[in-house]
């Protein structure tokens, strides 16, 4: 199995190849740059495992959730790779990844509890819990949004390690969390999103049989647009010219 | 290469339409597809960028397969591939760059990035084999009203625009003024035909003398204001005929300075592209007083005057001749001028 794993979901990009196990990462240069260093990363990847385009067995990219439009960047050029290529594709999830990323990290410094938060601005969150049991996150909170007091709460009497950008933006929330019975956060590069941890669930999943067809790779935004949201609840007309481009 | 023909992938994202064609030796269509969102952003009365990003994500690839197997091309016979990169919403026009980037990385084939307004003039091309530059172009669309000297292919001298809304737009907008829903300029256009485009005075915005600038967003503002006095005073509103002296209004202005550029520029055609180019009152118009000065109007059939994949594969076409290419790290740029 030779996978080319994408992560574009945060702010720093990356691409990966892992093969029989190894794995081979390139990351972008600066902060939100995929667009246009998407292809170029992805070279780098292959050619530091040694490996050409035509000898990939999968593609996978980490499907979000995210920055929206990071999320499609990853996803179109994952999709568009495996459909001229003639791949199967891997789907992984952001926060999944990251909580991998971290699982050794977490186990060294005492937490038996991993949780994944990404920022969705104004005390919002996409986040999901993990524990730890024979070095195997088990699920414990499910992925999907959360009001960072609430996420918070749930996690009452256990050991957490946090990752992801939500720290940056929820960091003294966090602190001031006081049924929490002790926190580590990641620091540095370990705080974010990486194609590494993408490609070692990419490879997990495919091992299983967890592919699908390229048409089936999708966003997990985890979020409708806000404009479908005003138009479930009703609330589209008042807002309407701010959200389309001609109002 | 198909037949000795030099086969070009062309695509489109940068609104609504996620489009991509196959266009062979630059001007010949051998396929044109469309998938169209109109229908989503009917309900919510304007393109949302954020529905319209998620759409093209879940379209492009089958609207790419679809080109190439109604062409009945391989991926093996494409020579180049043209994207639209820019102007227009970003969150769309970057689902049409990393699949044409993607594209062409998978596949080892050249890659141009096209300029969508040089694409609505590039569209006349495949309408019309002879046409060569140079020529007055004009452009009028959702987003842009130009008039432009167009001297080589792809190169293109802007002798005025808009300071304001554009010609669709105020069709856009007066059409949800009056009543007549999204989008506006079809509806408009159909609803003047059975109006009085002499019924109310819309003023005629010219600007300073000698300018090729236009200002629309006054229009909207005088349709405001007549349909307010008009309740107050408890008469009753005629759409058709608030249509047509809206509409005569934009198509004079429009009319007039194209006509004053071709005769400035001793130019013998003016070229038409873009949607509101579809608008029936403007043809006329503009052929009428073009026949005066012996100018020649011409313009693309309505299906390649909105966005399409075959302008951008054309206007690709001669860019690539023209020694253009693009690298890996072509970027989208929403507010890329002429
Ligand atoms: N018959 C018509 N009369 C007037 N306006 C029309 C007609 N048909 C289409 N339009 C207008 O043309 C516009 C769409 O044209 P087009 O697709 O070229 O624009 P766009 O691609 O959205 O804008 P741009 O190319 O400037 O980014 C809309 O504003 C629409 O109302
Ligand atoms: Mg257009």
């Amino acid at each position: 199995m030779k996978i080319l794993a994408l992560e574009t979901t945060g702010k720093y990009g990356s691409a990966a190849v892992i093969d029989d196990g190894r794995v081979y990462c390139a990351e972008s240069s600066g902060e939100m740059n995929h667009l246009k260093e998407i292809i170029k990363i992805t070279g780098e990847a292959l050619e530091a495992a040694g490996i050409t385009k035509k000898e990939l067995t999968h593609i996978a990219a980490s499907v979000g959730p995210g920055s929206f439009t990071g999320i499609r960047i990853g996803v179109t050029v994952a999709r568009t790779m495996a459909q001229m290529l003639d791949l199967p594709c891997v789907a992984v999830s952001s926060l999944e990844s990251m909580a991998e990323n971290v699982k050794t990290a977490a186990m060294e410094s005492g937490c038996e509890t991993v949780a994944a938060v990404i920022n969705a601005r104004r005390h919002q969150t996409y986040a999901g819990a993990w524990s730890i049991k024979d070095g195997k996150l088990i699920n414990l909170l499910d992925d999907r949004q959360y009001m960072i007091e609430e996420f918070l709460e749930q996690l009452a009497g256990n050991r957490v390690y946090f990752v992801g950008d939500g720290i940056d933006a929820y960091e003294e929330i966090i602190q001031a969390e006081t049924g929490l019975e002790a926190y580590v956060m990641a620091e540095g590069k370990l705080r974010y999103q990486t194609a590494e941890a993408v490609a070692k669930l990419a490879a997990e999943a495919a091992s299983e049989g967890n592919v699908v067809g390229y048409e089936e790779l999708m966003p997990d935004y985890m979020r409708l647009s806000e404009a479908e949201q005003r138009l479930k609840e009703g609330t589209l007309s008042d807002k309407i010219k701010k959200l389309n481009r001609r109002g | 290469m198909k037949n000795g023909k030099f086969i070009t992938l062309g695509i489109e994202t940068s609104c609504d339409e996620s489009a991509a064609s196959i266009v062979a030796d630059g001007r010949e269509l051998l396929s044109n597809v469309i998938s169209s969102q109109i229908d989503i952003h009917t309900q919510f009365g304007g393109v949302v960028p954020e529905i319209a990003s998620r759409k093209h994500l879940e379209n492009i690839n089958m609207v790419i397969d679809k080109a190439i197997k109604d062409a009945n091309c391989t991926v093996d016979d494409i020579d180049l591939i043209g994207v639209t990169y820019g102007p227009g919403l970003v969150g769309a026009l970057l689902i049409g760059v990393a699949a044409a980037k993607a594209m062409a990385y998978a596949c080892d084939i050249p890659l141009v990035g096209v300029n969508h307004m040089h694409g609505h003039v590039a569209a006349n091309y495949l309408e019309h084999p002879e046409l060569e530059p140079p020529f007055m172009g004009l452009v009028v669309s959702g987003g842009h009203t130009n008039i432009i000297f167009v001297e080589e292919y792809n190169t293109c001298r802007k002798l005025g625009g808009t300071r304001d809304d554009a010609a669709g737009e105020a069709f856009d907008k007066v059409a949800r003024v009056i009543g007549l829903g999204y989008p506006g300029g079809p509806k408009v256009d159909k609803a003047a035909r059975e109006g009085d485009k002499a019924a109310i005075d819309f003023k005629r915005v010219y600007l300073e003398k000698g300018s090729y600038d236009f200002s629309f967003s006054g229009l909207k503002t005088q349709a405001l204001n007549y349909l307010n006095t008009e309740k107050q005073a408890g008469r009753e509103i005629n759409v058709n005929d608030v249509a047509a002296s809206f509409q005569e209004a934009v198509v004079e202005v429009i009319v007039d300075k194209a006509i004053a550029a071709a005769l400035e520029y001793d130019q013998k055609r003016i070229v038409m592209a873009g949607g509101v180019a579809s608008n029936s009152r403007l043809r006329e118009l503009i052929c009428e007083r073009a026949a005066e000065h012996n100018i020649e109007v011409l313009r693309p059939s309505p299906i390649l005057c909105t966005d399409n994949g075959a302008m951008i594969a054309s206007a690709a076409y001669y860019a690539y001749k023209n020694g253009e290419r693009s690298g890996f790290d072509l970027d989208a740029v929403p507010g890329l001028e002429f």
